[in-house]
């Protein structure tokens, strides 16, 4: 071993190597003298040392955050309750709807009807055609569509209005799914810190793949249409589709 | 399925099925303006195979993505029953990959619309497909 002129005893080696002497312990000495000259050890040692409290800090961060112990407690699932509430919401704006229209359909047919009744009385009336007899009857007809149309189509309006007010949903929604997109935007970066701590590139994973059929088959509507190849653009391109097929 | 004069006959019984209340509903409301009266429903394959094993169906509207049984193994299992067999199977689904629409086609699908649709779209693939019956 060559003699290192850059040796640094401190007391506490120095008192420790005699110690080791006196007691007979020459192996022990020995290894404290090769210690003592071999600063690379001991640098080696000291970046040990270093990392060895990054990970002890950065372990100790990660407990302390506990902000993603809420996000994982309580924010999640009130995001599921949020998200329950938009369909809840939905399909009752839905229902409500369809109960009006469903409600309007019959009025407007039994109207219509009623027309279809006066029509040809009235287009004989137009050509001059009509004798006294018939045109009472007509009279009598428009009586009662005139009065039927004035009344049905109140019972129109206010279903109407009901539509109208069904559509509150969308502003209700609205607001909870903002919310939502707020959350998973908030998760979304805990994600990236934690693979950054763990020096995981979050670039580098990225993937432009679309789902693969079998793996992830079935995937509800299309919300990124424009950036697939492997989609149909709509009705037209499912009918071309199947007519290249031999439909 | 179709009288004698070869128009459809719109007391046929049709099975909608559709997990969502809301589409099965709409779906019924045009197909009872297209003058079919005969319609009932089932929220999956599973709820709606037993339906068409005993009930005399002569045509099936259904929706892929569904809990339970999914619109395709239902399509596959009508197909895979001598009984069913014969059944015209419409698919209406949001599910838009090309793959799939092959797929449908291939386990025997008669028509395939995507959501969202239009009264017009159903009217005419209806018309397409009883026309092709016929």
């Amino acid at each position: 071993m060559s003699t290192n002129t850059n040796v640094h005893i401190s007391l506490a080696q120095a008192k420790l190597l005699v110690e080791y002497i006196e007691s007979d312990q020459q192996t022990k000495a020995n290894e404290l003298i090769a210690e003592i000259q071999s600063p690379i050890n001991s640098e080696l040692f000291e970046e040990i040392g270093k990392l060895t409290r990054q990970l002890h800090d950065s372990l100790n961060n990660f407990q302390i955050d506990e902000r993603l112990n809420d996000l994982a407690t309580a924010d999640i699932p009130d995001a599921k309750e949020r998200l329950n509430f938009v369909i809840s919401h939905t399909e009752e704006a839905a229902n409500k709807t369809m109960d009006a229209v469903e409600a309007i359909f019959p009025v407007v047919d039994g109207i219509q009807k009623q027309i279809s009744t006066v029509n040809p009385m009235w287009q004989k009336l137009m050509h001059n055609d009509l004798d006294v007899v018939e045109f009472k009857a007509l009279c009598q007809d428009i009586d009662v569509l005139l009065k039927t149309t004035e009344k049905e189509s109140s019972k129109i309006h206010r279903l109407m209005t009901d539509v109208l007010m069904a559509q509150d949903f969308q502003d209700l929604t609205g607001q909870v799914i903002r919310k939502v997109i707020d959350l998973v935007r908030e998760v979304e970066e805990s994600l990236i810190y934690m693979l950054t701590a763990f020096g995981m590139s979050s670039e580098k994973n990225k993937s432009d793949q679309p789902p693969k059929v079998g793996e992830n088959l079935v995937e509800g509507p299309i919300i990124n249409s424009e950036n697939r190849q492997d989609i149909v653009s709509g009705q037209d391109d499912v009918d071309d589709l199947l007519s290249s097929l031999g439909f | 399925m179709f009288s004698p004069e070869g128009v459809l006959d719109k007391n046929m019984k049709v099975l909608v099925v559709d997990d969502f209340s809301t589409m099965r509903r709409i779906i019924k409301n045009l197909l009872r303006d297209l003058g079919f009266t005969n319609i009932s429903e089932a929220d999956d394959g599973n709820t709606a195979l037993p339906m068409l094993k005993d009930g005399n169906f002569d045509f099936v509207v259904t929706d892929w993505n569904m809990p339970g049984m999914q619109g395709i193994d239902l399509l596959k299992a009508i197909r895979a029953d001598s009984n069913l067999s014969h059944i015209p199977v419409l698919m209406v689904t949001a599910e838009a990959k090309k793959e799939q629409i092959i797929m449908a086609a291939q386990a025997g699908v008669n028509g395939y619309i995507v959501k969202p649709f239009t009264a017009a779209t159903l009217n005419t693939k209806l018309d397409k497909i009883f026309e092709r019956l016929g």
